[in-house]
């Protein structure tokens, strides 16, 4: 009898348990909170703004030297505004992952840098309206932003600020890392010829090529590799369309600059001459066969094997193979860039001013316990005194005034560049760039500039090949090779990539199937014999129609009016 | 204490129902240890099913899932309306249709050849080697196939290329219509180890006087396989079979979408990878959702249909 009890009970309380798991999650639903509720309670608080808190930011970026607020820059910033912040960062998933999870449990941190999930945030009513705090608490945020601060509200309809882009304001590039690549033996060999068009390019791989058809060990020298098997086709065979013929980058769409009427820009009779002109380099067997269809590592694999004479790609997408070929000494196949034009009536549009256009940056989400505390956070370090605290460190410890300017210390800048990870974690310096700040290329009242980055200190980062070869070219940067940035008016709209569509809408459909159509086509026409590439082309364009591309270009040019409209208020 | 499944004739007099009771009654400890189990799955194989709810609506995920726009079938009607559809859902039957064949019977003659082996090391070494590259990632598994396939010294090629079979290197992962070939070989040889183990398990069931009684029969190796290995398997074959009929839909994505490239992508895409792109990437939830129920509902009717024509041929079955 005793047994059976016991039995009865253990079963019992088996029971229970699971119940009790089962049940435990359902209290939250249908209590959303509207979003704005926390207002209202904010100003009862500030009193005890000097009194330390903690608070949580999650991050859509992994920072693997993220300090924990530990490091010499974090202390004195905690010590500044008495706050102790604790970052997460996605684990195991993509930051779109961490992003949706919080919206379905409906839970956040204090903040949050959502990168391209803020729009599901917003949507899902997470993020409070910035705009009331900053106008009466960040007046050191609102001065860098400047002229561009109504470039921040959300959208025509809704003029709340969600996010502050953390992105530089008034940043020059003082670099290039586009356009397209050659091996430093292949200028060499031909004697350092003008590099402009297509032609001038096609001409310099080819007679490499013909006196080198195979490497030192033996394997065939490859003419042009482009990365286009995984989504960089779009950074290696659709974004150099645009620069080759005269246009700057707006994503996937074309925009008129006197109308705003966007087309998709491979519609654009120029780029698929662009192609034709891939095509005739494949047909002469310059172009890597595997192109399109290569994984990124046998891409990188290549690329590191120093037989690759050209490419077109983005530094940031080689680096990698190219940092392999440095550490193996082959700097003679490492690579310089060129802004390369399809033929010499057009003009690399790369640099083509966009004005501020923000994008990613971090956001207050309605959980916060003191939304207040945080902007006068922010608005510390958006000050002179906190931007040049994250930028260059502390005074006497990792910058010394020497004649009325910051020097860094050789010491200081040795550490920096051999081993940036311990640099970064040790002294908390490019860990704190989290609220509104100046971009490289601007100076604080003192006359230095803002950050760590201007000309001088981009040349000490080049070889020696590289500044061989900048020097039979008389330039002192890459950067110089193309046209400065005011040599175009500055586009009206920003950049159009940073437009996005409305989430789940008909124009958000066509334009997947449009690049589903792209990433097919493009290939099949290039990789076609020369007799046939109309046949494909048209075929392409067909295609792209049948999808409903002009609905989506009508859309399109629609959104870039109405951006136009409200940022010229 | 008395055996619990033990039935009482004196209380199961009158009717059925009673019978049943008193029947449930005795037996109410095996009731009350298989009832965590129920409810287990009850909670967390079908209350989740009320999000199917969701394919009817334009689902926001800023509202409760009652204070949505309903939109009746209208995503349905999308979906059957879009011939991308049709093209992914051909690729998955033909991509699951090959494997499926292919799956059920190299392992078989596999295992039946192992099976016969005397030698017990080399036959367990066999065994643990062709099983290795099921525990080998897809991600690993796609970048060997790819590397092997390459034209850029692929091994494949240079093999090809000695033999004076071909004389200018072939691009296989550009060809869309050898796409599902790659797949499956790629699979079988992942998987055919693996897939081995359980038949060979079933074969060592058997009992040995029948192959005994055979030999006295005069029965060679070939009569024995064929009229005592193969029936004493048919039945876990035929279980298997049919299960994995019902999983024809729902072959999942990662060797598609590892191996796959935008020139074979009319060849590669798979229902799931569709999912995916225009149901999840694009926060079209409901869109996902009713690709999720055809997805249900089409695997659920092959399995009936499986398992209907298997009862017709041999008078069993196995649901």
């Amino acid at each position: 009898m005793k047994r059976k009890m016991q039995i009865t009970l253990s079963l019992m309380l088996a029971l229970v348990f699971v119940f009790i798991t089962a049940c435990g999650n359902s209290n939250n639903d249908g209590s959303t909170n509207k979003g704005t509720t926390n207002e209202a309670t904010n100003s009862a608080n500030e009193g005890a703004a000097a009194e330390p808190i903690t608070i949580r930011l999650a991050s859509g970026d992994v920072n693997a030297n993220w300090d924990d607020m530990q490091s010499e820059v974090g202390k004195v910033i905690q010590e500044k505004t008495g706050i102790t912040m604790k970052q997460e960062f996605p684990v195991g998933g993509s930051d779109e992952e961490m992003f949706a999870l919080m919206v379905a449990s409906d839970e956040y941190p204090d903040l949050v840098m959502p990168k391209g999930s803020a729009g599901k945030l917003v949507d899902a009513g997470a993020l409070i309206d910035l705009r009331p705090i900053i106008e009466e608490y960040g007046p050191n945020i609102k001065k860098v932003y400047g002229e561009y601060f109504n470039r921040l509200r959300w959208s025509e309809d809704d003029d709340a600020i969600y996010i502050l882009p953390s992105s530089g304001v008034g940043h020059t590039y003082f670099e290039s890392g586009g356009g397209f690549q050659l091996q430093h033996q292949v200028l060499e060999a031909a004697g350092y010829p003008e590099i402009k068009t297509v032609q001038d390019y096609e001409a310099a791989i080819k007679a490499y090529i013909e006196k080198n058809p195979k490497t030192a060990d033996g394997q065939p020298t490859i003419g042009l590799s482009l990365n286009g098997g995984e989504w960089q086709i779009l950074i290696s065979v659709t974004n150099p369309a645009f620069y080759a013929t005269g246009a700057p980058d707006d994503g996937e769409f074309y925009v008129n600059q006197d109308t705003y009427e966007s087309i998709m820009h491979y519609q654009r009779p120029e780029e698929r001459e662009y192609f034709r002109w891939l095509n005739h380099m494949n047909d002469i067997g310059l172009l890597d066969k595997e192109s399109f269809v290569q994984k990124y590592d046998q891409y990188k694999a290549k690329v590191a094997s120093g037989r690759v004479l050209g490419l077109i790609d983005q530094d940031w997408d080689y680096a990698d193979a190219q940092n392999a070929l440095k550490a193996a000494g082959n700097f003679k196949a490492t690579y310089a860039r060129f802004p390369v034009t399809l033929n010499d009536t057009f003009q690399d549009h790369s640099f083509q001013g966009t004005g501020y256009v923000g994008g990613n940056g971090l956001g207050i989400t309605k959980d916060a316990q003191d939304p207040v505390r945080l902007i006068k956070f922010l608005d510390y370090l958006a000050s002179d005194e906190g931007q040049v605290l994250v930028n260059w460190g502390i005074e006497g410890k990792h910058y010394n005034i020497v004649d009325g300017k910051r020097v860094i210390p050789a010491e200081v800048q040795a550490q920096k560049s051999n081993d940036n990870n311990t640099f970064k974690k040790t002294t908390g310096i490019d860990n704190y760039l989290l609220s509104a700040r100046y971009g490289d290329g601007v100076k604080d009242p003192s006359g230095n500039y803002y950050t760590t980055i201007f000309p001088e200190q981009i040349q000490v980062a080049y070889s020696e090949e590289d500044k061989k070869t900048l020097a039979k070219y008389n330039v002192t940067t890459y950067r110089d090779l193309w046209p400065a940035a005011d040599a175009f008016p500055e586009r009206k709209y920003g950049a159009a990539w940073t437009l996005p569509f409305e989430t789940g809408s008909q124009a958000n459909v066509i334009f997947q199937k449009s690049q589903d159509i792209m990433k097919k086509r493009i290939p099949e026409a290039i990789l076609a014999k020369p007799a046939d590439f109309d046949k494909v082309y048209d075929a392409f364009l067909k295609d792209l129609d049948d999808a409903g591309v002009a609905k989506l270009n009508a859309e399109f040019t629609k959104m870039v009016k109405d951006r136009v409209e409200l940022w010229s208020k | 204490m008395k055996p619990l499944t033990e039935g009482n004739p004196q209380t199961g007099l009158s009717n059925k129902k009673n019978r049943f009771w008193s029947r449930a009654f005795q037996q109410r400890y095996l009731y009350m240890m298989s009832l965590p189990f129920v409810i287990w799955i009850f909670i967390f194989s079908y209350v989740p099913v009320w999000g199917w709810l969701t394919a009817f609506q334009n689902y926001k995920p800023k509202n409760g899932i009652f204070d949505q726009k309903w939109v009746g079938l209208d995503n349905f009607i999308e979906l059957f309306q879009d011939e991308r559809f049709y093209i992914v859902l051909r690729n998955t039957l033909a991509m699951s249709t090959m494997g499926l064949i292919i799956s059920f019977t190299i392992p078989v003659i596999f295992a039946l050849l192992l099976n016969e082996m005397r030698g017990q090391f080399f036959k367990r070494s066999v065994q643990t080697i062709s099983y290795l590259p099921h525990f080998v990632s897809w991600v690993v598994v796609a970048g060997l196939v790819t590397k092997m396939l390459s034209t850029d010294g692929g091994a494949v090629n240079q093999l090809l290329m000695y033999l004076n079979i071909i004389e200018t290197p072939i691009q296989f992962m550009a060809k869309g219509e050898w796409f599902w070939g790659i797949v499956t070989l790629s699979d079988l040889w992942k998987e055919m180890g693996w897939n081995s183990i359980i038949f060979l398990a079933a074969m060592s069931g058997i009992d040995p006087e029948l192959y005994e009684a055979s030999t006295v029969d005069g029965a060679g190796r070939f009569r024995k396989m064929w009229h005592i290995t193969l029936p004493g398997i048919r039945t876990t074959f035929m279980v298997l079979f049919i299960l994995s009929i019902g999983h024809l839909v729902s072959i999942g994505f990662e060797k598609q979408f590892l191996l796959g490239n935008p020139l074979v992508s009319d060849y590669s895409e798979v229902l799931d990878l569709y999912a995916l792109k225009y149901g999840i990437q694009l926060s079209r939830y409901s869109y996902g959702t009713a690709i999720g129920i055809f997805n249900s509902v089409v695997s659920i009717l092959l399995v009936f249909i499986a398992n209907g024509i298997y009862k017709r041929v041999t008078k069993e079955s196995i649901i």
